[in-house]
């Protein structure tokens, strides 16, 4: 019931907005505020991707070729590890499935904030394989501001932008593999945890919010000791996020603010 | 299926279809699965604040993974150092009005200056 005016009144608004430009122009500001930070984090996080891939021997095309291909910073990660440690296939595709479902989630909360009724199915589709952390995070936060028709637009260009940039930054890691001092290598490494966060928190616009973030961080160590066969992180999101959950249905139950 | 014996034998043999059969193809599945379970929800629907929850906890799980047990470089510090560099980083932000770069300022600068004292 919410959705439909809104909808109406922002159609209007995209057509006097946009005009001949259509959804072009919307493509390119997001292309172009990807790459005025959030693709270059990506990039530096994926560059040591590409250091590990060079020090486990992988060729520097594959490395390249990892980012848009897989478009996932962790399942990269435990794929060349794994690499380099000769695992097994199983035990390799256990792993890169587990790190996977968080994209279940992912596309299922940020799909129909952004979509519009004129959005198709394949169009959807192609848009899902660019839904990782940093195009996920910056999306929920700047999609609702966006007129419905140009958030579609918007997140191609911002998603597109990001494989780009890191896909030449984790050839970049590759060459650079080896050559960086060690608190250098740490502070690249201390990127995405601090990236990761501080994007949740200027995403977070309620109590739910704060308290998936604060309850993942810390319940994530605690699973990790008592639940294993790698579905700790699972776990985790489960019980935080079940328990944030509870958070808002709390609030609501007491006419609070959410 | 000849390839995806060897992928299955040795991955290093294979790599290109190595990586599209294990790294690729279970995040295509699930962005995939994604797509259809999202249709027919509405924005702002009680099942997506649910999901979005979920989504979050799991990311901030992952940091919270990160932190715990780091791979590389980052494991030199400490566990306390870790948690103590994080804490100023996440102490900027919020002391600067929400500054995505004063969090990475601080947090950086003092992950190098740990390495130093």
């Amino acid at each position: 019931m919410n959705g439909r005016p809104s909808r109406v009144r922002a159609s209007s608004h995209y057509t006097c907005v946009m005009g001949a430009a259509g959804g072009f122009g919307y493509f390119w500001r997001g292309a172009r505020e990807a790459a005025m930070g959030p693709a270059w984090l990506v990039g530096l996080s994926l560059a040591s991707v590409g250091a590990l891939a060079h020090d486990v021997g992988m060729p520097a095309w594959l490395a390249a070729l990892s980012t848009p291909l897989v478009w996932a910073g962790p399942g990269q990660l435990i794929f060349f590890a794994s690499m380099g440690t000769k695992a097994a296939a199983l035990a390799i595709l256990t792993a890169t499935t587990l790190a996977a479902v968080r994209f279940l989630p992912m596309v299922v909360s940020l799909l129909p904030r952004v979509r519009s009724a004129r959005t198709g199915l394949w169009s959807q589709l192609l848009a899902s394989h660019l839904i990782a952390v940093t195009v996920w995070v910056e999306t929920m936060r700047r999609g609702p501001g966006l007129p419905v028709e140009a958030r579609m637009p918007f997140m191609y260009g911002f998603g597109l932008s990001c494989v780009a940039i890191a896909t030449g930054m984790t050839f970049a890691g590759y060459w650079l593999a080896g050559s960086l001092p060690g608190p250098v290598a740490a502070a690249l490494l201390f990127i995405s945890p601090i990236y990761f966060v501080v994007s949740l928190a200027r995403g977070a616009r309620e109590a739910m919010d704060w308290a998936a973030l604060w309850l993942g961080l810390i319940l994530a160590p605690v699973m990790q000791s008592f639940v294993g066969g790698g579905l700790d992180l699972l776990a985790t999101g489960a019980v935080a996020g079940g328990l944030a959950y509870l958070v808002r249905r709390w609030r609501q139950g007491r006419g609070l603010a959410p | 299926m000849e390839t995806l014996r060897l992928v299955f034998a040795d991955p290093a043999a294979a790599p290109l279809a190595a990586m599209l059969v294990l790294a690729a193809a279970p995040n295509v599945v699930f962005r995939v699965m994604g797509v259809f379970l999202s249709r027919g929800l509405n924005e702002g629907s009680e099942a997506l604040a649910f999901v979005r929850a979920m989504a979050s906890a799991l990311l901030a799980g992952v940091v919270g993974k990160l932190l715990a047990a780091p791979p590389g470089a980052l494991a030199q510090l400490s566990f306390p150092t870790r948690i103590g560099v994080f804490a100023l980083a996440v102490g900027a932000f919020f002391l600067f009005r929400r500054s995505l770069a004063a969090a990475f300022i601080v947090g950086e600068a003092a992950l190098i200056a740990a390495f130093w004292l």
